[in-house]
């Protein structure tokens, strides 16, 4: 059989970012897949050091339209650690509160992103509708629905009046509601696992040999979560479980990530009963004292690290950004091969890539 | 002159092509409208079909160089052709533009025709996209369309004649087709829907798999006469499937005379409407199925029913 070059990519129905997908195929087979990235790359690194601690924040918030809280949340605890300040108990909930809504937003834009990519526009509707719910949340809290500016080195620039904590707590019983349709829908729809069971399947030890993380690496039934393995912002006080599956495939991360949901929302509740009152920040020095420091993170799609390096002026002398879109490129690749080619938008769009972290 | 103002009037405007046009525009809106309420969404407004087939007809037509140029403009014009031409032969409340005795043979085969120029559609106008969706809809030509023959054959074997109107007329008294062959139904429901290339079995255009598939390099006009194909595919679809199984305008197991035309009239809009509204509501309620579930599904499942849907009919005529 002849063997076909198919181009998915740079601009593609299947892809809502530019990257750039050759694959080559033998009738309906792929045989294997070259990647190519880099077109949004804004080079957000170099412009970094040209910029004080101040204005990092809303740079480095721009890193990524989806997981923008928890960028800033990774730099400003790396700033914080280098300053030695103490954020004070209500910013770090505050903080945690808008990670949390945040992995709600960006697991049910995902959700939808695979059904309208398996031809099932009705669950892209809905999820993306009741993805407005958590919008509206944030929209309230902080005036942003997608770039919210809440971070800033010392703590948060929001302070929530009771009314809106009521507010919010009202709108994330609607979204739970939701979101139990939904998980519903991910169990007993039978097209739906057709589609994704035992499709792009990543074993244990493929997630380990590629350094996967987040809900991918969990699904394979890698046990590992940042924010209970290495508790950041206000995660130590909070009761939650770590949902991992055992398959490896779509299916087992649309199940991780779906029940993640309700973890997150059940996460959110808990901040919203037990907000501790005071201060929300603590006032930050312009300079920063020369070192260098490590900052992770758990975002939506995994680990997310940050390296900071101080040379005692008001402006980073180096920061290095790692995102988990990166582990996730190379498993990708290695997933693209002998498989269907109705498979690709499934596994492509299963292991939830995000270009513009990965490319900055 | 009488006459063939007549002749014109049935060829051109009622049951012809004016109203298999209007309908088509009409169903369209209404299958849109009823999808985007189901997804919470509110859905165009009623010209929107209209408005589309307008702008696509006034933009602009660009082929690929590598394209055959003159297969590529007839092929929509001769499918388009192909499906009026079926629709001229399916009676609509009674009204009928020509009818004979097999013309339930030449409409499944009018009507078959638009998947095999769709594939060259894909073939012949260049890109990866269009020759992979082509043979795909091949593939998915050869699962549906088997069944769905055996689904129609079986009320044909049933009444003893390859006449649509033939076999309206007997089920006046007797009853609808689908009393006695709901599976018959359920696979002529099937079939249709993979004829029309309506989710779950949009295979062939899975946009985030091949893009547009076939249609993937059309542009302009010859889109334009694409989706009108596919529109009038649909509404000669319905239509037949409620002359075949729903008993056309007939009211189940009433008789009346032909004076009641009205009546006759709203009972087949109401059934035809019906149809539509189960095209619409499975097309919200599934993923697409990959190529190889589909092929599977049809020989292993859909090919077989057929088998015993025919194989019981047949007994039940010696009996």
């Amino acid at each position: 059989m002849t063997r076909v070059t198919i181009p998915v990519g740079p601009q593609h129905p299947l892809l809502k970012e530019p990257l750039s997908f050759r694959l080559t195929a033998e009738g309906e087979r792929v045989m294997e897949a070259a990647l190519r990235m880099g077109y949004v790359h804004r080079g957000i690194e170099r412009l970094s050091e040209e910029r004080n601690y101040v204005q990092n924040l809303y740079l480095l918030e721009r890193v990524c339209g989806i997981c923008s809280h928890v960028h800033t949340t990774t730099y400003c605890q790396g700033v914080e650690a280098l300053l030695e300040l103490d954020v004070p108990p209500r910013g770090l909930m505050l903080r945690t509160l808008l990670c949390e809504l945040e992995r709600i937003h960006s697991h049910m834009l995902w959700l939808g992103v695979l059904a309208e990519n398996i031809g099932f526009s009705t669950i892209f509707m809905y999820s993306w509708r009741d993805r407005e719910i958590a919008l509206d949340i944030m929209e309230d809290l902080s005036g942003g629905r997608i770039a919210h500016a809440v971070n800033t080195i010392g703590g948060v620039r929001i302070d929530p009046e009771p009314e809106q904590i009521r507010a919010a707590r009202h709108r994330l019983n609607a979204l739970e509601d939701q979101v139990d349709d939904l998980v519903d829908v991910v169990k007993y729809e039978g097209t739906l696992k057709v589609r994704t069971q035992g499709v792009g399947g990543a074993s244990l030890e493929q997630v380990r040999r590629h350094c996967a993380v987040g809900p991918v690496a969990r699904a394979a039934g890698l046990d590992r979560d940042l924010r209970r393995d290495a508790p950041y912002a206000a995660y130590d006080r909070l009761f939650f479980n770590v949902i991992t599956a055992s398959d490896g495939d779509v299916w087992a991360a649309t199940w991780v990530r779906v029940l993640e949901v309700l973890e997150s929302l059940s996460m959110c509740r808990q901040i919203l009963d037990d907000l501790p009152e005071g201060e929300v920040s603590t006032r930050a020095p312009r300079r920063v004292p020369e070192g260098e420091v490590v900052s992770r993170a758990e975002a939506p799609r995994g680990e997310v690290v940050y390296y900071i390096r101080s040379d005692g002026s008001d402006k980073p002398a180096r920061i290095k950004i790692r995102t988990p879109t990166l582990p996730a490129l190379s498993l990708v690749r290695e997933q693209l091969r002998d498989i269907n080619i109705a498979d690709v938008p499934v596994v492509i769009s299963g292991i939830d890539l995000c270009i513009a972290c990965a490319d900055r | 002159m009488r006459d063939l103002l007549s002749v014109l009037v049935t060829v051109f405007i009622f049951p012809g092509f004016g109203f298999l046009v209007a309908c088509a525009f009409l169903f369209e809106w209404i299958d849109r409208r009823t999808i985007a309420r189901l997804q919470a969404r509110i859905g165009p407004p009623w010209f929107q079909p209209v408005a589309d087939l307008l702008k696509l007809l006034s933009k602009e037509n660009v082929l690929p160089r590598q394209a055959d140029r003159p297969i590529c403009t007839a092929l929509p014009v001769v499918s388009l052709a192909a499906v009026l031409t079926a629709a001229l032969y399916i009676p609509v409340g009674g009204r009928v533009v020509y009818a004979f005795e097999g013309d339930l043979i030449v409409v499944l085969f009018l009507l078959s025709l638009p998947a095999l120029f769709y594939f060259l559609a894909g073939w012949v106008s260049g890109g990866v996209y269009s020759i992979i969706g082509g043979s795909r809809s091949v593939l998915q030509y050869f699962s549906y369309e088997v069944p769905f023959l055996m689904a129609l054959s079986a009320p044909a074997i049933l009444t003893g004649s390859w006449s649509i109107s033939e076999i309206i007329s007997q089920q006046t008294g007797a009853g609808w087709i689908l009393l006695v062959q709901p599976l018959g139904f359920l696979l002529a429901v099937v079939g249709l829907i993979g004829k029309l290339k309506r989710v779950p079995f949009d295979i062939p255009k899975a946009k985030s798999e091949v893009v547009g598939g076939p249609l993937t390099e059309f542009s302009g006009r010859k889109l334009a006469l694409w989706h009108l194909t596919v529109d009038i595919q649909t509404v000669a679809g319905i239509f037949l499937l409620v002359n075949v199984f729903l008993g056309g305008g007939n009211l189940a197991f009433l008789r009346y005379s032909a004076s009641l035309g009205l009546v006759r009239a709203a009972a087949f809009a109401v059934k035809a409407l019906a149809m539509l509204l189960i095209l619409s509501v499975t097309s919200a309620l599934y993923a697409r199925l990959r190529i190889d579930q589909l092929t599977s599904l049809g020989w292993r499942v859909l090919a077989p029913l057929g088998l015993v849907e025919l194989a019981a009919t047949m007994l039940i005529g010696v009996v």
